[in-house]
């Protein structure tokens, strides 16, 4: 579904330039759930952002679905985003005036979907994370798990084909990451591809492929037996 | 300790460079209203505040059926001094009346406020020339002191002190007298003059008939002044009596006499109005809501940094410094700030001095030495400092320290009402000044292009001392004038239609009496002034009646006596019957703030003062050539006033008449300016902060698909609302204020609607501007550095 040829991204600031990526070549296909690990500052955020159409790369190729993502305006990388995508962040990034389900609500306002279909996709969403009486709390009045869980669900509400996950469970304890390890599961055996950056080979045993980054390069790609499987 | 604080304190300040400066120029703006208005304030409360006696001298006044007035018969004062000990000092002053020319061998001066006093009224109220006064040795002796100006330009080289002849009136036809020096004319007094004479006694030989004269006394200090008023009120009874007035009319019995303190005498004395005092109250009350904008703005500014300090006020908390420390702290920080708002407000005061007196007609300066301004700044800064300050530093210091340290913290909750209402506040304001200056200027431009009923263009008065009464005497003037080419009319009359006021007198027709005005003319008065007529005719010299016994009334006169057909009728007033021969229609003559009054028109009137105002009506394409002309031939036309020819153009006299309106209308346009303009100031860094507070939130919604419009009406949308209610609140104020305003006119628009929606329009617009400046940067950036982790 992804292909990524020859990706180069590269920070420029007064003083120094930071080569982030420095020709990643990375293919995904549909419905698999790939890890990216790698030291701090290799280049797996930036990679995620990339992927995610916040950033846009110096050069190469990105296609989703054939489609060369690289060569849309600012307009279109945007519809784009928001039909087909959707983020979990390490610090959940949740509108704190926003309660629960207004949080979750939010894409598909901006999709367009109409007032009685977004309560019911809401909801529907909302049971599914089990956090039915949590709806109408503040995103302050809630522990973290449920805060990821919150993000995911906001994630997974507008059926994205791609969801991207950046350090997910960077900000919970084993507990809580491992709830939302088994959402993300879930979620890639209904068929969601899913590309989770992290830090834990724990988390990382969850995904069919493991790829490690430094210095911007892909250095190695390991499967992961077990799932890969399945998978085939 | 103190240089740590005061390093972070600088460090903040310059972090946050763009706030501080918008906070602390908005603050220096509105002080220098502020000090412009203070010293304004200071200079018309304090006049003859010099003289020593300020609180124990007071003006003898009489209160009639209809008025009260500070004209007194000089015996009066004569015979308090004589029987009331604690009244130290009397002084008699009489006003000349006229303006009067005084001559040199080089130039010419006028003296148009001369006044007479006595010797202890010079005394008393320190009328004092260069030189020591000279008690004047004998009764008739007089001393004659000019003005500095004057002086100066009837002898520019001299030097000494020496007494000085002039001629007084034209040069022809005047009299010679002694100047016996210069005076300096103190402006800040209630007494002013461009010439003086000073006698040993005033009034001598005027009995209690001769009400025109001002009576001043100086009592001890102590003295019970409604007791003293009492006695001098019997006082004046009992001397009528003896003085063989007649008492037993209503009038006589209904005058009483009261006290009035000098210090009144400026802003609100009892004989008058106190326009100027309620115009005083009205500019200081307007200044104090600008200061208080300005404040604020302070306030708001910093409580919406108020997060960036709480991590510092939460670690130096766990350090164990105690809140009142950091209370003071912050004050300091903000004092420091205040320093600076006002040594610009007096460098922006001192930049828009020159226009503020003009506007005011004043001659105020910030670096004079007695300035009250010295006492009075350090106490406003201390006052803005603690308004500005106290809630800020109460909330900054008020940070509990667990919740700061934890991270996750956030004022903007707990003083989010505060913070808004507070910004309503400023924009309410704002939209009342727009509003009251957008109506002021819609009556302001009625009253121009309104028709006023006469044509004052190529109207040109003439200055005159010459009695021109009798229409035999004037002929032959009238005829030299009508021989230079250009004039088209000529008349002289008792007044001229420039808001002066006209005589009033009672007048019966068919049996039914009323007051009316009366105005004496000469022919071709209407023609001059082109005033229409309703019915009948205007004077004409081919009817011999129309010397003897003509009137001619307007439409309200008509209306009052309720006539449908008035010529041919007979009007009797002033031991005269009239006959009336024409109607005029109405013309506004005393401007729009009086109704017309009915008035009556005649030549001969026996009850009527002497008629010396002469009107020209000259060609426009011929005016220059005309006027010089006249200027030539003046002394053979008219030998009193000779070689004194002063000309002015009616239209320049009449539009003195909304003086008063523009001076409003500049007082608002200035407030309108500052308080939008200082309301937006907050509006902006308040909008600065509200985006950069939210850019995670906008970031998040970026990615989430949202599209720069929708994020831009996002932002705005809060703070529209607020300006929707400030529109709401302000709207029937002003509604309430501008229709009392223009209740103060005989002739007035309706309000009207557009004022009204112009300044929503105006807010509005400014607002959404405002904030999408702001918003626009959030929108642009790049929403993954606003996700960063921290
Ligand atoms: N906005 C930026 N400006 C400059 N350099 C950046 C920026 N974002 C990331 N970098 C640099 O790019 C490199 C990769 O960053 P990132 O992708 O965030 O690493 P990580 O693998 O830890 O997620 C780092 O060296 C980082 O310093
Ligand atoms: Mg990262």
């Amino acid at each position: 579904m992804i292909k990524i040829e020859n990706l180069e991204k590269v920070y420029k600031t007064e003083e120094i330039e930071t080569t982030a990526l420095n020709g990643i070549n990375l293919h995904v296909k549909e419905g698999e759930f790939v890890s990216i690990m790698g030291p701090s500052g290799c280049g797996k955020s930036t990679l995620l952002n990339v992927m995610g159409l916040l950033d846009k790369p110096e050069s190469g190729s990105y296609k989703f679905l054939e489609t060369e993502l690289l060569k849309l305006n600012d307009r279109e990388r945007s519809n784009f985003r928001k039909r087909n995508m959707g983020f979990v962040f390490q610090n959940f990034n949740l509108i704190d005036e926003l309660t629960v389900f207004e949080n979750i609500e939010l894409p598909l306002i901006y999709n367009k979907i109409p007032s009685a279909e977004r309560k019911k996709l809401v909801n529907e969403i909302i049971e599914r994370m089990n956090i039915v009486n949590r709806s109408g709390h503040f995103p302050q009045q809630l522990s973290g798990g449920q805060q990821q869980r919150v993000a995911v669900a906001r994630a997974l509400v507008t059926k994205p084909k791609l969801v991207l996950a950046d350090e997910p469970t960077g900000n919970l304890d084993s507990a809580h990451g491992n709830e939302v390890m088994e959402l993300l599961c879930e979620l890639n055996e209904t068929g969601t591809t899913i590309v989770m950056v992290t830090h834990s080979s724990h988390d990382a045993s969850f995904s069919n492929r493991i790829i490690n980054l430094k210095d911007g390069h892909v250095i190695s790609e390991k499967i992961n037996k077990g799932k890969t499987e399945e998978l085939i | 300790m103190f240089k740590l604080n005061l390093k972070i304190a600088l460090r903040n300040l310059w972090k946050n460079g763009g706030i501080t400066s918008i906070n602390v120029g908005g603050l220096a703006i509105a002080l220098a209203a502020f000090i412009l208005v203070m010293m304004y304030v200071t200079y018309e409360t304090t006049f003859d505040k010099g003289n020593p006696n300020y609180d124990n001298i007071y003006i003898v006044g009489r209160t009639m059926p209809e008025f009260k007035t500070n004209y007194t018969p000089p015996p009066l004062g004569k015979a308090i001094k004589q029987n009331f000990p604690e009244v130290m000092a009397v002084g008699t002053l009489k006003k000349g009346g006229f303006e009067f020319a005084i001559s040199s061998d080089a130039n010419t001066a006028f003296a148009s406020n001369y006044l007479m006093v006595d010797y202890e009224a010079a005394k008393m109220l320190q009328l004092l020339p260069n030189e020591e006064l000279a008690k004047p040795a004998n009764e008739e002796g007089i001393l004659f002191f000019l003005a500095k100006e004057s002086m100066m330009t009837l002898f520019p080289k001299k030097k000494d002190d020496k007494p000085e002849l002039v001629t007084l009136g034209s040069k022809a036809a005047g009299q010679t007298a002694e100047v016996k020096g210069t005076i300096s004319v103190n402006k800040h007094s209630n007494v002013t003059f461009d010439a003086l004479s000073v006698r040993k006694e005033l009034g001598k030989n005027e009995n209690y008939g001769y009400n025109n004269y001002n009576t001043y006394i100086q009592v001890k200090s102590g003295t019970d002044i409604a007791a003293l008023e009492q006695k001098i009120n019997t006082l004046y009874k009992n001397e009528l009596i003896k003085d063989g007035q007649d008492v037993s009319t209503d009038r006589y019995k209904q005058t009483t006499i009261f006290l009035d303190p000098l210090k009144n005498q400026h802003l609100k004395p009892m004989a008058g109005n106190n326009a100027a005092y309620k115009v005083l109250i009205a500019l200081s009350v307007l200044a104090m809501l600008i200061l208080l904008i300005a404040c604020i703005n302070f306030t708001n500014l910093s409580i919406a940094q108020a997060t960036k300090r709480a991590k510092e006020v939460g670690v130096k908390k766990v350090l164990g410094v105690y809140r009142y420390q950091l209370t003071f702290q912050f004050l300091t920080e903000i004092l420091m700030q205040c320093v600076v708002a006002t040594i610009l407000g007096l460098l922006i005061a001192e930049l828009l001095m020159p226009k503020f007196n003009a506007l005011f007609n004043v001659s105020l300066s910030i670096w004079s030495a007695n300035n009250a301004l010295l006492y009075q700044l350090p106490l406003i800064l201390l006052a803005i400092t603690f308004i500005a300050g106290i809630y800020p530093a109460m909330v900054l210091s008020g940070f509990k320290p667990s919740l700061v340290l934890k991270g996750n913290f956030q004022t903007s909750r707990n003083t989010y009402w505060l913070r808004n209402s507070l910004l309503i506040v400023q924009f309410s304001v704002a939209v009342i000044f727009i509003t009251s200056l957008l109506i002021i200027s819609t009556q302001l431009k009625y009253m121009r292009t309104q028709d006023v009923g006469f044509n004052a263009n190529q109207v040109v008065y003439i200055k005159n001392i010459m009695m021109f009464s009798d229409p035999r005497v004037f002929e032959p003037v009238r005829q030299k004038i009508m021989r230079i080419p250009g004039i088209k009319s000529v008349t002289v009359a008792t007044g001229i239609p420039d808001g002066s006021e006209n005589g009033s007198n009672g007048y019966t027709v068919n049996g039914v009496e009323a007051s009316i005005d009366f105005l004496d003319v000469d022919f071709d008065y209407f023609e001059t002034l082109d005033i229409k007529l309703a019915d009948g005719r205007f004077f004409n010299k081919a009817f011999k009646t129309d010397t003897a016994n003509s009137a001619i009334i307007n439409e309200s006169a008509a209306a009052k006596y309720g006539l449908t057909d008035p010529i041919g009728k007979t009007i009797r007033g002033c031991s005269m019957d009239y006959k009336i021969v024409g109607v005029v229609k109405d013309f506004k003559a005393q401007g729009f703030e009086t109704p017309v009054q009915p008035t009556l028109y005649s030549i001969k009137n026996p009850c009527g003062n002497a008629k010396t105002q002469l009107m020209l009506k000259i060609d426009q394409d011929q005016m220059s050539e005309a006027i010089a002309t006249l200027k030539a031939q003046w002394p053979d036309i008219n030998k009193m006033d000779g070689d004194n020819f002063r000309y002015y153009f009616l239209n320049d006299l009449y539009g003195k008449l909304f003086q008063k309106q523009e001076q409003l209308q500049s007082v608002f346009f200035a407030a309108a300016l500052l308080t939008i303009f200082i309301a937006t100031l907050g509006l902006f860094a308040f909008a600065k902060y509200m985006t950069n507070n939210r850019m995670k939130e906008i970031a998040v919604r970026k990615v989430l698909g949202a599209s720069d419009v929708q994020i831009l009406k996002l932002l705005n949308s809060s703070f529209f609302a607020m300006v929707i209610i400030a529109n709401c609140i302000s709207w029937p104020l002003a509604y309430v204020l501008t229709k009392k305003w223009l209740e103060t006119f005989a002739y007035r628009i309706d309000i009207p609607v557009l004022p009204f929606l112009i300044s929503a329009a105006v807010t509005i617009l400014l607002t959404v501007l405002t904030v999408s400046i702001q918003a626009a940067k959030a929108v642009k950036a790049n929403p993954v550095n606003a996700l960063k982790y921290e």
